[in-house]
């Protein structure tokens, strides 16, 4: 989308440059503006950049990369939903390397939007949505020696937080024992993963392993957001593009990694005391998850009787949050949250107004693209190796 | 009563402007800001405050606890807009006093006066769902260019919104940057917006927010004797006591957003200084539910028609 032309970079004009309405009104630089005397300083420009006035010869509205405006809502009505994609899977040689950052400007993030790697990633976020479509969480399911394993790497994950407990601090927000668990986290993540990798991608930890390093949230900031659950996403992604996860296990993915990945962050955010990582405040959906409200949302379609106004009944919310993600996501808004509902959430108070659970999902699917993989501040840590290409 | 007082009694009722009147109060306080220093003098008694993010309710605790404008005399260390649900009448209202009285109110700019900032944090957002079009988000945003970069307290308190910068020595150094623009990726302007003191760090480290920097003790040492200050004040980062001192004093952290994200628990500070500097901490807690006004139900958002 083009920016507006007042947003555009521009070349500084000089002085001569200017209207002669502004540049015959100001005294020279260096000159006071009321009086015309000497400054220490160069006088600023008096004006704005309202559209209706020229911008004063030295003033530049962005220096920066252009900004480009959020999508208008009639953009945003007509996006197409997301939709599922198998995943590619990698086959030799490999070519595993150490992730990095490439997203520094919003120049970048159409670039990533318009590559395979986005639609491949996105489209097996879908996927998993898909494959837990009208099931509950204890409903069975396949679940395949690998997601075995990464469920009991998140049980230990969670142990330890019973083994480091909160320190007695003031002042801050953020616990500072989190730190002292990300570091165990780092010293041990690598070999929990390597025990079950099969032998010919043991060389993928070089790349892997920062996705899951970053799941859990900043320990310098001890912080948490939807940027890190993005990350444990990538971080199944490289393993579905490794063919070490199956489309087979998705809904074991979903109902067993990711409902154990969601205990395990619950735990850390109310134990240490990690801060919403960029909320977005009551603008947002929640102030660290999006995607159980995707998953459950998901789980929610063509239920006989619970519609999406459901979330004010707390009969329900009691009864059924242990089986359906969405809900126990309201649950656990509403338990941590003080005030009145539409007022600490008005975004989930509003969705409960959309007539069914499938326009739910897919209003979710497509907010999620452009609220948290269109925003350069979220976007800006995203890692691309080679199994999450940055196509240039 | 004149126009700007009866808008300045609307928006304490938190009722937001017409749009061309959100217009006409930019237009006049872009005078008032195009004239101001980028380290702007402050003369004490003086009652700073920082981030608020467009928690109104709570500014107006604020406002109980530290007394009216222009009785008080007010230096706001910027992120006035974005999370909190009224961000448009929480700046408002602080701009309409700053025309009003622009000698008792000092506003600085944060990290979040910034149109790419506010683009993903909810202001934007909140202009187009009140306004139905993004001219008062574009009049904001045009004066948040204007705000000055920092402010000094009889020559003495070096008050910014983030912190310091490795491009930085001496205060002189900020009063030679061209602020008129929007916050910048990188280099002095946006460490002075972005930057955080942190206890782990000796010198300066990579900041985990992308933009800024990490600065340590001997830092802050090292640019208070520099330029003959006593202190340091800043807003930028929650803290539950709504304030912390680091560094053996030498730099405070002042929080003014009770109960942030309506889920922190922490409470809220500002910091009064008298006429000689003396310090006093006013702490306060979130505003009491029945103070907060009813909010207009809103149809659902785009993504779900």
């Amino acid at each position: 989308m083009e920016p507006p032309k007042e947003q555009q970079n521009t070349p500084e004009k000089s002085i001569s440059d200017a209207p002669a309405t502004i540049s015959s009104a100001f005294p020279p630089s260096g000159c006071c503006t009321n009086c015309g005397g000497p400054t220490i300083s160069e006088a600023p420009p008096p004006l704005a950049s309202f559209p209706e006035m020229s911008p004063p010869p030295n003033y530049r509205p962005i220096r920066a990369p252009a900004i480009n405006l959020p999508h208008n809502s009639q953009a945003i009505i007509l996006s197409p939903v997301p939709h599922a994609e198998q995943v590619p899977v990698v086959s030799p040689p490999y070519h595993f390397q150490s992730p990095v950052k490439r997203i520094h400007s919003p120049d970048d993030i159409r670039r990533f939007h318009e590559s395979a790697s986005c639609k491949n990633f996105l489209g097996f976020v879908v996927s998993l949505s898909e494959s837990i479509r009208g099931f509950k969480i204890s409903d069975p399911c396949h679940i395949s020696p690998t997601v075995a394993a990464i469920v009991s790497i998140l049980e230990t994950l969670l142990q330890w937080i019973d083994e480091i407990p909160p320190a007695q601090q003031s002042a801050r927000y953020g616990n500072v024992s989190f730190r002292s668990w990300h570091e165990r986290l780092r010293e041990r993540g690598e070999s929990l993963i390597l025990e079950f990798l099969p032998e010919e991608f043991k060389e993928s930890v070089i790349e892997i392993v920062p996705y899951f390093f970053d799941s859990f949230g900043n320990s310098s900031r001890i912080d948490y957001g939807t940027g890190h659950e993005t990350n444990f996403a990538a971080w199944l992604y490289c393993l579905a593009r490794m063919g070490i996860v199956k489309e087979e296990d998705y809904h074991s993915l979903v109902a067993r990694v990711f409902v154990k990945y969601l205990e395990l962050m619950r735990k850390l955010q109310m134990v240490y005391c990690l801060e919403p990582a960029g909320s977005h405040g009551v603008w947002g959906l929640d102030d660290y998850h999006f995607l159980p409200f995707i998953f459950g949302s998901s789980q929610l379609i063509d239920h006989k009787y619970m519609k999406p106004k459901s979330i004010h009944n707390d009969d329900i919310l009691e009864n059924f949050s242990s089986e359906y993600m969405y809900l126990s996501c309201i649950a656990f808004v509403k338990k941590v949250k003080k005030g009145l509902f539409a007022e600490h959430s008005p975004l989930l108070d509003d969705i409960s107004g959309v007539p069914n659970w499938k326009k739910v999902n897919s209003g979710l699917l497509k907010m999620y693209r452009v609220e948290v993989l269109e925003k350069v501040p979220i976007m800006q840590h995203f890692l691309f190796g080679w199994l999450i290409k940055w196509e240039e | 009563m004149s126009d700007l007082d009866k808008q300045i009694e609307q928006l304490k009722r938190c009722e937001a402007l017409k749009e061309s009147e959100v217009k006409a109060l930019c237009l006049k306080a872009m005078e008032i800001l195009v004239e101001e220093s980028n380290v702007q003098r402050v003369d004490a008694p003086v009652t700073i405050c920082g981030d608020i993010h467009g928690q109104f309710y709570d500014m107006k605790e604020l406002f109980k606890v530290g007394g009216d404008c222009p009785k008080t005399n007010y230096l706001f260390l910027g992120d006035f807009v974005d999370r909190g649900f009224y961000s448009v009448e929480t700046f408002l209202l602080l701009l309409a006093l700053k025309v009003r009285y622009p000698d008792r109110i000092t506003l600085i700019r944060g990290n979040h006066e910034s149109r790419q900032i506010t683009q993903v944090y909810g202001f934007y957002d909140e202009c187009l769902r009140k306004y139905g079009s993004v001219n008062v988000w574009r009049y904001c945003t045009d004066i948040f260019d204007y705000l000055s970069l920092s402010a000094l307290v009889e020559n003495k308190i070096f008050c910014v919104h983030g912190g310091l910068s490795p491009a930085i020595m001496t205060l002189d150094q900020i009063r030679a940057i061209d602020r008129k623009q929007e916050v910048p990726h990188d280099g002095a302007m946006c460490d002075l917006l972005w930057s955080d003191p942190e206890d782990i760090v000796d010198g300066w480290g990579l900041s985990p927010r992308g933009a800024g920097f990490l600065f340590g003790g001997s830092v802050v040492t090292s640019f208070n004797h520099s330029n003959n200050i006593d202190y340091i004040c800043r807003a930028h980062q929650l803290v539950m006591e709504g304030y912390k001192w680091m560094f053996n004093s030498q730099i405070v952290t002042v929080w003014s957003a009770p109960n942030y994200c309506y889920r922190c628990g922490n409470v809220a500070a500002i910091l009064e200084l008298d006429e000689n500097l003396n310090k006093e901490f006013r702490v306060f807690d979130a505003a009491p539910q029945e103070s907060r006004g009813a909010l207009a139900k809103k149809p659902a958002p785009d993504y779900f028609l």
